[in-house]
């Protein structure tokens, strides 16, 4: 086991820049999840950490060991692939055992391991079974097992529910962190999925167009985005620019778009006169009275009952916003609402 | 962003940097290296052919000399002058488009069925679609021609034509067979939908769906028919000569090798001319494909 | 829903093209067996006989058996040990590998014969080989390595002529083989050989198979390469068929040979598949 360090690692194709200047330090046996959109270049980190791609710049450290050099096949870094990459040759005994093989563990060890990994991914009575006679549930735990069995340095894993129905996606990312957390391996893991990233990391790192947004744990990433894509891209929000009116100690009177509305700057991170952008989620908006702080007078545009909730697609002075309350009211279109958000549930984004 | 001081930079490259433009460099020269091998290889071979074909008479090319000491065209007209070739050529390419009209023919309907529909035993038929090529050529031509013979299908033009056919026909089905299976069922049923009929779907639909696939077969079929020997040496030697048939003569007793060079050089110009065109036009992963099917 | 259904049509269908080969290569194999056995004799004297087939016994036909397998044998192997490094290669893409592509295809459409012709002027006794390796100082007399005793001429024309056609093949079962596979081996801790020998070459079997097949047959059942490249003797078992046949008038004892000739491509395709179900059981 060992901590990873990513120092300046910035990777190019051609003239494209996938990763630029990446800077990332994982503790022995966190869990951290590479989160963005396509192309953000969280699975081009994930393979340079493998050792399938060459950095451009910067130095990938396992430990005390500087890594760059080192083949693919020289680094414990056992890999998860999106689509299995299970050996069709192969049945789940000999795919699981490979990486023992090739490392050279002797025999007795291998046994071991083997049944101890087989029956903690319950995977009994299959492994005579070819990949092709296995279904999606099962070749993913092969692929799982495979990995882990082979007790390495870091565990990566690119993407490895994808692939599920939505249903077994929640069960197995569960059952994954759960063995994470007992063997106690410093994992990568990289997906687009914001809830998954939400479930189970100990800290995510939110990626877009190389750079890293913002790193934090799941709820200082949820509740406090400190940029306008972690905000629009973690679970919804309503974003707008204002002008700083007044500022008394931390609480600020902001000249929005559609009006006035008091935000609490508890980083001080505004002064009067400059603009900032801030953001709030749907569901801190609350229905309200016009004289309550912070009240927005709108029109529903179109609300949608879900069930437990309300999603409200409300229109206030011109602006489009979306609300969420949690009563089950029915809503008319086009009949006017007042809803208020509480100043301290509202985020200053850095940019 | 980082100030780059040039003498510092090139003082401080990491060792894993230099390392990977090593490797890179590496994969560059081994490229080059094995294209300079394949230019000897396949360039050493025509080039003496060349030369070869274009020796005076009156000064042979013989050892020590390790090139010819004057060249002519002499053996060109020589050839061309006194020998079948020009007879060959005609025969060869006279048989040979007869031979893929027929192939595409019979080809098409076979092809259908074998790429779209469930026939029992297809494995088997799939088999025998490739017999001819998997059996010895000579065998083959021996007793066939027996059996032309009793035909009175020996020595004819239409004996050689159906022969050409024989040995084309695999490459037409399979890649004809591989062609239909990849039209969509989708594309089939939404042209019935709009109230095509069945000539309508051949000739709308089908035809030019498999029109790749089509050119690919019609230039395996060409090509095969224009290299066939054996079964020409046998049903049509000595009525026909084809240009196999003429260049095995000049290397037999009378090996004269000027002129089997000149013979050598145009069999193989048209077909190199058809490599180009093959590449250009047609995804050579299409080839490989169809042949890996095989 | 595809429309499976399957009606007297689509066999009529398959006449054509199926029935065409059934009808030529059918007869043909017939009359081959046939004639082994005294049927269907051209001297008009059928009977089924047995006596034919002492022309196995014959020294000149064992030999001739023998040196066409080797050549068979010899062929196949050689040809795909060449041009798998090559298809590996190939298989990613990259500046000049396109050109290097169209380059190694060109034999591909170089008719055998010709080919024959190109790599005879080579390597003929005093061809060009020979001369430079003398210039050079490498050799004092020249090689013989055409018509040469042990066939080596043959083998290397069957080598440059068909290498691109296995070529072909080879990468077309390499292009099968996921990139991710191959990562997840080398991820496992698998080194370049281990790759080689673990992955690449069991899920290319079916590829490495079929190329050795064909060209075992094409080399065994050669008859114009080795008359012409070979050595003086012995003769490859099909030109000794035909010799049979159209010199000595022999037909029925042609036929034996012909015999021989299908049943060894018939042994060496189930041999060879044998051969890989075990390299594939192997793992």
């Amino acid at each position: 086991m060992s901590n990873l360090r990513i120092v300046n690692l910035t990777k190019r194709f051609d003239d494209v820049v996938a990763v630029d200047k990446i800077n990332l330090d994982v503790a022995e046996a966190e869990f951290v999840t590479l989160l963005g959109p396509s192309g953000c270049g969280k699975t081009t980190t994930l393979r340079t950490v493998a050792g399938f791609y060459q950095s451009d710049e910067g130095e990938i450290w396992f430990g005390d060991r500087l890594m760059n050099n080192v083949p693919p096949n020289k680094r414990l870094a056992s890999m998860c692939f999106q689509s299995y990459a299970l050996f069709p040759h192969m049945n789940v005994l000999e795919n699981i055992s490979f990486g023992l093989r090739m490392r050279k563990v002797p025999l007795a060890e291998q046994k071991k391991r083997i049944s101890e990994v087989v029956s903690m991914v319950d995977l009994e009575g299959l492994e005579k079974r070819k990949p092709g006679q296995l279904s999606g549930g099962q070749q993913q735990r092969v692929a799982l097992a495979r990995a882990i069995v082979t007790q390495p340095d870091i565990l990566l894993f690119d993407e490895p529910l994808s692939n599920l129905d939505a249903k077994l996606r929640v069960q197995v990312r569960v059952e994954i962190r759960e063995m994470q957390k007992r063997l106690g391996i410093t994992t990568i893991y990289v997906t687009h999925d914001q809830d998954e990233a939400l479930a189970i990391s100990d800290r995510i790192v939110v990626m877009n167009q190389g750079c890293i947004e913002q790193i934090g744990d799941p709820h200082s990433i949820y509740l406090h985005p400190q940029t306008s894509f972690v905000a629009g891209f973690i679970g919804l929000a309503n974003i707008f620019e204002g002008r700083v009116v007044s500022k008394d100690n931390n609480r600020l009177v902001v000249d929005a778009p559609f009006g006035r509305i008091s935000i609490l700057d508890e980083d001080s991170l505004a002064a009067t006169g400059g603009i900032i952008r801030f953001s709030w989620r749907p569901e801190d908006m609350v229905v309200s009275s016009p004289d309550a702080p912070n009240a927005i007078q709108a029109t529903i545009l179109h609300s949608i009952f879900m069930g437990r909730a309300t999603d409200l697609f409300i229109d206030a002075a011109g602006q489009r916003m979306r609300a969420v309350t949690g009563n089950a009211t029915k809503y008319e279109d086009g009949s006017a609402i007042v809803l208020g958000i509480d100043e301290k549930s509202i985020r200053i984004l850095r940019q | 962003m980082a100030i780059t001081n040039p003498s510092v930079a090139t003082l401080a490259v990491p060792l894993h940097v230099l390392q990977a433009r090593r490797i890179r460099r590496f994969y560059i020269m081994l490229t080059v290296f094995f294209v300079v091998v394949q230019l000897v290889w396949i360039g050493t071979p025509i080039l003496m052919a060349v030369l070869w074909s274009l020796v005076n008479p009156d000064y042979p090319w013989s050892f020590p000399n390790l090139f010819p000491t004057h060249l002519a065209p002499a053996p060109w007209i020589y050839v061309f002058k006194y020998t079948n070739i020009i007879r060959a050529l005609k025969t060869s390419y006279s048989v040979a488009p007869f031979a893929v009209a027929l192939s595409f023919l019979f080809s098409l309907p076979t092809a259908y069925v074998l790429g779209r529909k469930n026939i029992p035993g297809k494995k088997i038929f799939n088999l025998i679609v490739l017999l001819p090529i998997i059996m010895p050529g000579m065998v083959v031509a021996l007793f066939l021609s027996r059996v032309f013979t009793a035909l009175h299908l020996s020595q004819t033009f239409f004996g050689l034509v159906l022969a050409h056919t024989l040995m084309g026909l695999p490459y037409m089905i399979r890649v004809l067979t591989t062609s239909f299976q990849t039209i969509p069922q989708d594309v089939i049923d939404a042209a019935e939908n709009l109230g095509a009929g069945t000539f309508v779907k051949i000739r709308d639909v089908f035809l030019p769906m498999v029109r790749p696939g089509l050119l690919a077969g019609m230039i395996f079929a060409f090509t095969t028919s224009i290299e066939e020997f054996n079964l020409t040496f046998v049903i049509g030697t000595p009525t026909f000569e084809t240009i196999p048939t003429i260049l095995y003569s000049f290397m037999g007793y009378n090996f004269i090798r000027t002129n089997a060079a000149v013979v050598a050089l145009v069999m193989m110009t048209p077909n190199i001319i058809m490599l180009f065109i093959v590449e250009r036009f047609l995804k050579s992963d299409y080839l490989s494909a169809s042949l890996g099917k095989m | 829903m595809k429309d499976d259904s399957i009606t007297p049509i689509h066999y009529v269908m398959l006449l054509p093209g199926v029935g065409f080969i059934i009808l030529f290569l059918g007869s043909s194999i017939f009359l081959t067996v046939a004639q082994s056995f005294g049927l269907f004799s051209i001297t008009g004297h059928s009977r089924f006989t047995l006596d034919n087939w002492k022309v196995i016994a014959a020294q000149e036909s064992l030999d001739s058996v023998f040196f066409s397998l080797k050549m068979g044998i010899l062929s196949s192997i050689g040809t795909v040990l060449f041009t798998f490094p090559v298809a590996l290669f190939l298989r990613k893409g990259g500046a000049g590998k396109g050109f290097l592509g169209s380059l190694i295809k060109i034999p591909l459409f170089i008719p055998a014969l010709v080919a024959a012709f190109l790599i005879v002027n080579l390597i003929s006794y005093h061809g060009i080989v020979n001369e430079l390796l003398m210039k050079l100082g490498l050799l004092k007399e020249p090689l013989r390595m055409l018509n040469d005793k042990f066939g080596w001429g043959v083998i290397v024309i069957q080598i440059w002529k068909n290498l691109p056609f296995v070529l072909l093949i080879l990468m077309a079962s390499l292009a099968s083989v996921r990139d991710d596979t191959v990562d997840a081996a080398r991820n496992l801790g698998a080194g370049t050989w281990q790759v080689l020998f673990k992955i690449y070459i069991p899920l290319t079997m079916p590829g490495i198979l079929v190329s050795m097949i064909l060209m075992f047959i094409k080399a065994f059942g050669d008859f114009p390469i080795t008359s012409i490249a070979g050595p003086p003797y012995p003769s490859s078992i099909a030109f000794r068929m035909h010799a049979t046949a159209t010199l000595y008038q022999e037909w029925d004892q042609a036929a034996v040979l012909g015999v021989i000739i299908i049943g060894s491509a018939l042994f060496v395709i189930w041999a060879y598949s044998r051969l890989a179900d075990l390299v594939k059981g192997g793992e």
